[in-house]
């Protein structure tokens, strides 16, 4: 009998216990929802949290970022000093790797969990901002609330989705070819200059190889479609047609060449394999080949040299080749990150004004550093140039911008929605020739048939 | 008339501590398994995308599934493959190991520990990514075979032809539950049938496949069934070590059913993936049912 009753006890507490586990958090994101709504107070609960201050209610941001330790490191002091000039705003910073950050983003929205603040990219901002989980920011700028005075409008304007501000860009990039001055000088190679040809570029890969480079150029050309769209845009075309559902070009033979001309290099050794690839990223950037001196170009954005700054500090940038006379300008300034305000989140007023410090303020900026891209804002660029406290990376990274604004062209539409798969669909296509099951003309016709299929369930 | 209403409400009452201890188990059952199964399947005839409001649009998740998607076809492929690979050769390989252990040597109990591990921390992330630099290029693996000559252009993990195979052996390594199962299976065989067997001049294979095999058979059928339903639902080692690469070689089905889910935003497609990979098991397990009357030795 006794040991009856504690057996009912001890199986009454375990019971007790998850349903309280759960009803715990619960509660804890009621508080949250009333903490927002204490302006109306409209719940007798609330009555005390709002009877116990106004403007200086304490409210939580969470945050999240994709990006390398040292931005998980520098974004957290961010986050300090905001929290140290507005005490009653605290932050519950996400920060995370590229690898799973929009899976994990998408699973959060499905759930109406997603955090306060989220940094997104060029590559799903229309998919969320169609499915209204991203709030229109446009109230925010109109109010001031968000000052976008330095910003270029065209440039502000890629947010735009279905006339709605859909994130605050935050920096531009441009494909860059990044490059190891001292390997170059080392084989005897000459650096390139802007406005180089791909001829050149093979050319001087070849020498880099003979002088006995283990990896001249560290380039995935199938990694995504950003280097196909930059050759397809110099080649006069463009990647998307304009109601975004087919293909922009016709000629299939654009990317049978693009194809060809990496696995005539991949032949010679001059590129790596995507086998050598995939074990070439599992370094991480900052002890990626060209860092490290064993490798001579490799293919980014143009905040790379400031992303490895701390590895090496002597990786120079230069324009990626031109095809020569015919070029068209292919390049383009693409919008290098957003900062976008969940839907579901009740403090989207206290967000905005904290995208406004960290996209303008002198503190944010000085602590960032330009590291996550060249800042969209003019107030910034000009803050930073007259400080006096960018290091020559910095430099060269906002001169990149001068001098590549001078190779760009106009700036694409937002990517279509189901980029994603499209980006998955190139990389097949690519690596098939790549592996040689396929010729270079069958895999640029097999992308376009299932690119065309893929646009078209999408848009 | 009072007693036997006395033993009923005893047996009432332990009736409700047995479900009061397992109400934890129950909850989550319902809450984290058998609610969002069954929404799966409401979802599976919607263009749900995570983000919009679904609607209905009847079975073309289905018809496209079976119409238009090659990457469908692909991977079930791949998972076929891996599940006839990977069953037989784990199943043996972990019978081959009981049998081993099922002796009186010194520290076994050492021993039986240390070959379980593997199925402990085999579904690990870490130990994929190990996997991965050990066979991946310029992994251990690879260099050991450049130090005896043999040159190879591209790693096993690379290798359209062999990535799955490093996968397969992966799982291979994996064998402990079962190996568990089969060792209490043979302890469980009569001493008197080997005696007799001993009395009459049974040789040790004969021994093997007249008496060892066939008492185990019900063993075998229950770690069958249990391997197959597992090895359909392979994703860690496809997602960390190669994700589903190179060339869609390693794509399992799950992994593919994952990618629509959260990374094309196409939840409604993968919910219907999911029901087919039910129906897929299902009909599996049911034909394995069928024949065991064949080949499954009950004593009784």
């Amino acid at each position: 009998m006794k040991k009856r009753t504690i057996a009912l006890l001890l199986s009454m507490g375990m019971a007790m216990s998850s349903l309280t586990g759960c009803s715990g958090s619960g509660d804890s994101g009621a508080g949250n929802s009333s903490a927002a709504n204490d302006a109306g107070a409209q719940t007798g609960s609330t009555a005390a949290q709002a009877a116990a201050g106004n403007e200086g209610d304490a409210i939580t941001l969470k945050f999240t970022w994709w990006g390398s330790q040292s931005r998980h490191d520098y974004t957290q002091k961010i986050l300090d000093a905001y929290t140290a000039e507005h005490p009653n705003i605290t932050f519950e910073p996400v920060p995370a790797g590229w690898d799973g950050y929009f899976d994990k983003l998408s699973t959060e929205a499905a759930s109406g969990s997603m955090p306060d603040i989220v940094q997104m990219d060029y590559l799903y901002i229309s998919t969320y901002a169609k499915n209204n989980s991203i709030a229109d920011l446009q109230p925010y700028i109109d109010d001031k609330t968000i000052d976008v005075s330095g910003i270029d409008e065209s440039l502000l304007n890629s947010a735009k989705i279905n006339g709605k501000m859909a994130g605050l860009v935050l920096s531009t990039s441009l494909v860059t070819f990044p490059y190891n001055p001292e390997v170059l000088q080392k084989a005897g190679v000459e650096e390139p200059e802007s406005g180089w040809t791909w001829d050149e570029f093979i050319a001087m890969n070849q020498k880099l190889k003979e002088a006995g480079v283990a990896d001249a150029a560290v380039i995935n050309p199938s990694l995504d479609t950003n280097l196909f769209n930059y050759w397809v845009r110099q080649h006069g075309n463009q990647l998307f047609s304009d109601d975004q559902k087919s293909l922009g070009y016709a000629d299939d033979q654009l990317m049978a060449d693009y194809i060809r001309m990496f696995k005539d290099a991949m032949d010679q050794d001059l590129v790596p394999t995507p086998d050598e690839m995939e074990q070439i990223d599992t370094l991480g950037l900052e002890a990626g080949p060209v860092v490290t001196g064993e490798g001579a170009f490799t293919q980014n954005w143009n905040n790379y040299s400031t992303l490895v700054a701390s590895s090496n500090d002597k990786i120079k940038m230069v324009t990626p080749p031109t095809i020569g006379s015919e070029d068209k300008k292919g390049l383009w300034m693409k919008p290098g990150m957003f900062l976008s305000i969940a839907e579901t989140s009740s403090h989207k007023k206290e967000a905005a004004e904290f995208i406004n410090w960290f996209l303008n303020s002198d503190t944010a900026n000085d602590i960032m550093m330009a590291e996550r891209g060249t800042p969209s804002s003019s107030i910034a660029r000009d803050y930073l140039t007259g400080s006096g406290k960018m290091a020559p990376q910095q430099q060269d990274m906002f001169a990149y911008v001068d001098l590549a604004s001078s190779m760009a062209g106009a700036t694409p539409a937002p990517d279509p929605t189901g980029m994603s798969e499209i980006n998955k669909a190139f990389a097949d296509a690519c690596n098939a020739a790549f592996y040689e099951q396929m010729s270079s003309e069958d895999a640029a016709a097999s992308f376009h048939k299932k690119a065309d299929e893929i646009l078209a369930r999408n848009n | 008339m009072a007693k036997p209403s006395k033993k009923q409400h005893y047996k009432l009452k332990d009736n409700i501590a047995g479900y009061l201890f397992l109400s934890p188990w129950i909850f989550g059952f319902l809450l984290m398994w058998l609610v969002p199964a069954i929404i799966s399947i409401y979802y599976s005839f919607t263009d749900f995308n995570l983000l919009n409001t679904p609607s209905m649009i009847g079975f073309s998740n289905y018809i496209r599934i079976f119409t238009q998607d090659d990457t469908f076809i692909q991977s079930l492929k791949v998972t076929f493959s891996y599940v006839f690979l990977l069953v037989p050769l784990r199943l043996a390989f972990a019978l081959f190991v009981a049998m081993l252990l099922n002796q009186n040597h010194k520290g076994l109990g050492l021993y039986r520990t240390l070959y379980y591990v593997p199925s402990i921390i085999g579904g690990s992330i870490a130990v994929s990514i190990v996997w991965k630099q050990f066979f991946g290029n310029k992994g251990v693996v690879m260099s050991l075979l450049g130090l005896f000559g043999v040159q190879q252009k591209m790693s096993f993990l690379g290798n359209p032809k062999t990535a799955l195979i490093v996968i397969v052996i992966m799982g291979v390594w994996q064998f402990g539950s079962s190996m568990l199962i089969f060792l209490s299976a043979l302890k469980q065989i009569p001493n008197s049938l080997y005696e007799s067997a001993m009395v009459d001049g049974g040789k040790p294979w004969q021994v093997f496949t007249r008496i060892t095999l066939p008492m185990l058979t019900p063993t075998i059928f229950f770690n069958l069934i249990l391997q197959i339903i597992n090895g359909f639902r392979v994703f860690t080692e496809s997602y960390v070590i190669t994700d589903g690469g190179p060339l869609d070689s390693t794509l399992s089905y799950v992994l593919y059913l994952y990618r629509r889910a959260f990374t094309y935003f196409d939840m409604g497609y993968s919910c219907a993936l999911a029901w087919v990979l039910v129906a897929i098991i299902a009909v599996f397990t049911v034909i394995l049912f069928k024949t065991q009357n064949n080949w499954v030795h009950y004593e009784n």
